[in-house]
């Protein structure tokens, strides 16, 4: 234990803390949106083509981020399901670490898109066109999240874990007094860290048919990522401009009315 | 050695030794010593000596390698940062113990506001720890500790991270609780005139076992500045760094 706690002694602040002010958080959703865009229109104008076909309409680019989300969300919450007890059980002792956690280490590091056609072939066997992508992102979110939970629980002072056992918290009273409300603000990050990972794979995972030979762009799910891939296969600026224009309004959104909050939030449960 | 077998006696450590997995030396050889009932005792020694092991072990966190140790059941402990939970407001942290016997809700309520009136704390039970000063937080860590109504407290150097003018007031908080309540209090300290001027038996631990124990006939309230309070200091440092 660090015996940091002098009277007088200020928390240490990295360069941005948390609370942000609103002006703070205000210019990062203003910021993020006109970068993206501006960066894109630049790129588009030195590189692209100048196409036009038919163009999906707003709408369309509405439903296809709600869908896109959702399959986002769905993955996110078996992620969230199966993170707690792995990261509970790797914790547990020295053995379990030693057996589990390297274990982890190495699936954690295999780029699960390279497994994608064997996965979609497993899943569309099955009808599942959905579930392929929902099961890969599940995957490249887990990981994130199970590996900012065990240095989470790494991280918590042994005389917090004492004053458990000494004041009669044992089992699942423990975990679920102590180790759970100490975890918050890394199961926190560890989601933020799944977001991102998940909008970096789906716009690849919903683009079924590149991973199945011999198929057709009719079995890719609709959702922002085969908009986004099929808008710039076919040339249609607009459409792509559109796209990613929406993409990164929801993620600043998302930044803003969720993640900042719950950062803010998270102050709460961390040791000092 | 004979075991004592003086039912004064509330703790009692024979021949107890301590090797951690992953260590080759022990922490402790041998260490036997009791605790009577009331008495309030101080282990000091040079850092890596043993003396928070032996806490350790008798508040139940480490088990003894070798060695029988006695100690009654309902033991409470106020820790060096205080270890108060940081999402819980000081309400809820003095309720911690009382929550888990799952004592009723009228009896908790009772308990803290005793408990936290005896620390001049009433006043705080709404904040939360990261409100308070470094001193009130380890007064909400007494609070919590006497909540429990302990039989005995153990003290794991729990001034160490204060500064002196706090120190000294708590000084006095944990003499004044300690001849209200007559609990048993253990503390481990490695500051000699602090073990003196509150302790009625000094027991030094050097190298994992006792070197010494010296009784201190010193009535309360304690002056520091006295010539017998120097005398016994000086004896308990001579044998310090011996």
């Amino acid at each position: 234990m660090s015996s940091e706690r002098h009277v007088g002694t200020h928390r240490h602040h990295t360069s941005v803390s948390y609370p942000m002010s609103l002006h703070q958080r205000i210019y990062t959703l203003v910021i993020v949106p006109i970068l993206g865009l501006f960066l894109t229109f630049i790129l588009i104008h030195a590189f692209g083509s100048h196409a036009e076909s038919t163009e999906i309409s707003r709408l369309s680019i509405v439903g296809a981020l709600a869908a896109t989300f959702g399959r986002l969300l769905v993955a996110y919450v078996f992620a969230l399901l199966f993170s707690l007890p792995l990261a509970l059980l790797v914790t547990r002792n020295a053995f379990a670490e030693r057996v589990f956690l390297p274990l982890f280490d190495v699936i954690q590091s295999l780029p699960m898109l390279a497994f994608f056609p064997v996965v979609i072939v497993f899943f569309v066997h099955f009808g599942m066109y959905n579930g392929a992508a929902i099961f890969i992102l599940f995957t490249a979110m887990l990981w994130n999240i199970v590996f900012s939970l065990v240095s989470g629980l790494h991280s918590i002072p042994a005389e917090i874990k004492a004053a458990g056992h000494i004041f009669g918290l044992h089992g699942l009273a423990f975990a679920r007094k102590i180790l759970v409300p100490a975890s918050v603000p890394y199961l926190i990050t560890g989601s933020i860290l799944a977001f991102a990972q998940g909008w970096n794979i789906v716009i690849v995972a919903e683009v079924l048919h590149t991973y199945l030979p011999g198929s057709t762009t009719a079995i890719d799910l609709y959702g922002i990522g085969s908009v986004l891939v099929h808008a710039s296969a076919d040339g249609q600026q607009q459409t792509f401009l559109a796209a990613i224009l929406a993409l990164v309004v929801v993620i600043a959104l998302c930044n803003f009315f969720i993640w900042q909050k719950l950062l803010h939030h998270a102050e709460k449960y961390k040791f000092e | 050695m004979l075991k004592n077998t003086n039912s004064n006696n509330i703790i009692q450590l024979h021949d107890v030794a301590k090797t951690y997995e992953s260590s080759n030396t022990p922490a402790l050889k041998s260490v036997s010593f009791d605790v009577e009932k009331e008495e309030f005792l101080c282990l000091i020694g040079p850092s890596g000596c043993g003396k928070s092991t032996i806490l350790k072990i008798i508040a139940g966190l480490d088990a003894a390698t070798t060695g029988t140790v006695a100690t009654p059941p309902n033991i409470s402990m106020v820790f060096q940062n205080g270890a108060l939970l940081p999402w819980l407001t000081v309400y809820e942290n003095v309720a911690l113990g009382l929550r888990s016997k799952k004592i009723p809700d009228a009896e908790v309520a009772r308990l803290v506001k005793k408990h936290l009136e005896m620390v001049s704390l009433q006043d705080f039970a709404s904040k939360y720890p990261r409100e308070l000063s470094g001193g009130q937080r380890q007064r909400v860590g007494i609070a919590r500790a006497l909540a429990v109504e302990p039989s005995v407290l153990l003290l794991d150097e729990p001034f160490s991270a204060l500064d002196p003018k706090t120190t000294d007031e708590l000084h006095q908080d944990i003499l004044r609780i300690w001849h209200e309540t007559r609990v048993t209090i253990v503390m481990v300290s490695h500051l000699i005139e602090e073990a003196v001027s509150l302790a009625d038996r000094v027991i030094l631990i050097k190298d994992g076992t006792v070197s010494e124990i010296f009784t201190i006939p010193l009535p309360y309230p304690r002056r520091e500045h006295t010539e017998t309070f120097a005398e016994i200091v000086r004896r308990v440092r001579s044998k310090f760094f011996a």
